[in-house]
């Protein structure tokens, strides 16, 4: 077992997957269908489980040293992640969301065949690497979320027939997508540690992703005493997300960039 | 249901405070901090080694309890518990942060900037003193929810506790910080490190370098714009690894590698394998051109510090060239020799630090110029005794974040 077999092991695993996520959106008519959508979904976890199993034994090393084993590992945990957040939150929007990524990293290692076996630089190649990554990936998505709940909002206000249960919505959101963040912050930092000699190191990009997790900081604890004032909260909720954006795509364009290591596009 | 239904009406700095008095003297901390940075003559950073830190901490907390327990009823004490204070404080935090994220923190030439000291806010007393009340807040509520003693404040308490432990043992473990780096070569005894500012330390351990390795990637194929010197192709990303055998397309080029030599030396028409110092990796390739069949082949060479490089010119427009390898990986084979005569051996890579006496011992570089044949090894020390106070408040705020995700938002769910 090795890469060789992966074009047809992530066929199987993405054909499953999509007839899964068609269940999935067949299920917001009917309920009961949701069960065939998880056996889909379980099927081709097993599937992957399977094929990381097999690949790990013929290379005789855990499976991480690699871009391409780097995405496997993306793939394989977000259905896990997605799994138990639904489980405790019933969101299936968030399900989707984990299994359409899972198959986006499978299909991005289909078509890059040479990154099967392109290593990662010395710093990147941690058992920290995976979890760090990961951890944003659905950190991100949870609060770009809840600024889609806060737009309806807006709009909602707008128009004159707001909801409080929008914002309610919103605030369960940001809970989940900020201990998402906490997590992100802190493996990064103990990541450091390991790679860099010092846990934080005030890089711009780790001052972007303190600020981040400051903007949603002051929403939580804004909400948290004026539960009332929702349109406050709503702009601080945007303004949380202009900050997250910043930090995800923004930092390289700022004047600080070029002090960060986490610019790794010459690699 | 709040305060917002029945708006009272107060004046200024009545009780009890509320976001207009928070902000005043917050921005009025923030101010007084910019005035010391104009004034104060000192450069150094303001820090505090052992035993001052283990002083202020303990004093701190102590503080902290004895306000909390007995002046309660002081205007300035209700108000640090409450969230007006909190939320003030984390802005104007927030706010300065993001000076440093946009204001590079390296010596500057405008004269603003200097004076004010914004590019080194996390020494900037504006940046301290509000992080003072950032802190004070954070410690007060974190004492009134744990006297509290009931199993509902868990996730408040290790979120925030475990914050006001991570902050303060940072901040004020900096002045225990020691980092220093050290050079090693193959076949030699190191015990004289160095720190930040160039001082020398000896070591009581020496650090013998057995050998050092790097691996390297096989070299990449790249086509290059003969006029500007770029790389032409799949915008300089992915480029292919050079491989024998292997056959890759460049727009209507056909490249295939006859033979790949790790190290190499042209003599004559070829390039032979040898075991030198300094000999670069070539590539014997044959390029057709699909439009008129025409074929050249030709080897072609990385170069390195010793030798030049050589690329092959199909076109008028292109050239092909090898690149310089990348490093897949290094590590130094070291013995540490104690002054009791022990060898104690390990291998050293990034991301693979050892610890000994105290000290995180991690492969730093080498000398980038000679690559593979580097016998020079750069480590860091790194001594940070207040790591573990550090941990403990980075592993509550794990804990707190686990807490936070199976609870959702608890409060205004209801």
């Amino acid at each position: 077992m090795t890469w060789i077999d992966f074009p047809l092991y992530s066929s199987i695993i993405v054909i499953l997957w999509i007839i899964g996520l068609v269940f999935l959106v067949v299920s917001y008519k009917k309920r009961a269908v949701l069960k065939i959508a998880n056996l889909f979904f379980v099927a081709g976890w097993v599937v992957i489980i399977v094929f990381v199993i097999k690949l790990w034994i013929e290379l005789d090393r855990p499976p991480m040293r690699t871009l391409g084993e780097t995405r496997l590992w993306y793939a394989t945990f977000l259905p896990l992640i997605g799994f138990v957040t639904y489980i405790r939150w019933k969101y299936k929007w968030f399900l989707a969301y984990s299994f359409v990524m899972a198959s986006m990293f499978l299909a991005i290692n289909y078509l890059n065949p040479e990154t099967y076996s392109k290593t990662l630089m010395p710093a990147l190649q941690s058992p920290w690497f995976i979890p760090h990554v990961l951890v944003y990936l659905f950190s991100y998505a949870v609060l770009a979320a809840s600024s889609i709940v806060a737009i309806k909002g807006w709009y909602d206000n707008y128009k004159g027939n707001f909801n409080i249960e929008t914002l309610k919505l919103a605030d369960n959101l940001v809970y989940i997508g900020f201990s998402f963040l906490t997590l992100g912050l802190l493996f990064g930092a103990l990541w450091a540690k390991e790679a860099w000699g010092h846990y934080w190191t005030w890089d711009p990009k780790e001052v972007w992703a303190f600020l981040t997790w400051m903007g949603y900081l002051i929403y939580i604890h804004y909400r948290y005493f004026h539960a009332q004032n929702s349109k406050q909260a709503l702009t601080i909720l945007a303004l949380a997300f202009v900050v997250l954006l910043v930090c995800w795509f923004g930092v390289n364009y700022l004047p600080v960039a070029n002090t960060s290591v986490h610019t790794y596009t010459q690699y | 249901m709040s305060e917002n239904n029945i708006r009272i009406h107060r004046n200024l700095w009545e009780n009890p405070w509320g976001y207009v008095e928070s902000f005043f003297i917050g921005i009025g901390i923030i101010i007084t901090g910019l005035f010391l940075e104009v004034f104060s003559t000192s450069q150094n950073a303001f820090t505090l080694s052992y035993p001052y830190n283990t002083i202020f901490l303990l004093g701190y907390v102590l503080v902290l309890l004895v306000l909390y327990k007995w002046f309660t009823n002081s205007q300035i004490i209700r108000w640090l518990t409450k969230v007006p204070a909190s939320i003030s404080s984390i802005v104007l935090v927030t706010i300065l942060v993001m000076i440093m994220g946009i204001i590079p923190q390296i010596p500057s030439e405008n004269k603003l900037i200097n004076n004010l000291g914004l590019n080194h806010i996390t020494s900037n007393w504006a940046f301290l003193l509000i992080l003072f009340q950032f802190t004070t807040c954070l410690g007060l509520i974190s004492i009134k929810r744990i006297l509290q003693y009931k199993w509902s404040n868990l996730g408040f308490i290790l979120n925030h506790t475990g914050l006001f432990l991570a902050l303060t043992a940072g901040i004020l473990g900096t002045g225990d910080l020691q980092r220093l780096s050290i050079n090693t070569f193959e076949g030699k005894p190191s015990w004289i490190a160095t720190d930040a500012q160039k001082n020398k330390i000896e070591l009581p351990f020496a650090f013998y370098l057995k050998d050092f390795l790097i691996e390297e990637y096989n070299p990449k194929l790249a086509l290059v714009d003969n006029k500007s010197g770029s790389i032409a192709h799949n915008d300089g990303k992915n480029l292919y690894l050079v491989e024998k055998g292997e056959t890759y397309y460049f727009n209507n080029f056909e490249v295939k590698i006859e033979d790949f030599l790790p190290n190499a030396i042209r003599f004559g028409m070829r390039y032979e394998p040898v075991n030198e110092i300094g000999s670069p990796p070539a590539a014997k390739i044959t390029v057709k051109n699909v439009e008129n069949d025409s074929i050249q082949t030709s080897w072609i060479s990385s170069g390195s510090f010793r030798y030049p490089y050589e690329s092959l010119k199909i076109s008028e427009d292109y050239s092909v060239v090898m690149t310089i390898p990348e490093v897949k990986k290094f590590s130094s084979d070291i013995d540490i020799l104690t002054k009791e005569g022990k060898r104690i051996n390990t291998v050293l890579e990034v991301n693979k630090p050892y610890k000994y006496k105290g000290w995180k011992i991690y492969q730093l570089s080498y000398d980038d110029k000679m690559g593979k044949w580097s016998n020079l090894s750069i480590l860091e020390l790194v001594k940070d005794p207040w790591l573990p106070l550090i941990y403990i408040g980075i592993f509550m705020m794990i804990a707190g974040a686990f807490y936070m995700f199976w609870m959702g938002n608890k409060i205004t769910k209801n």
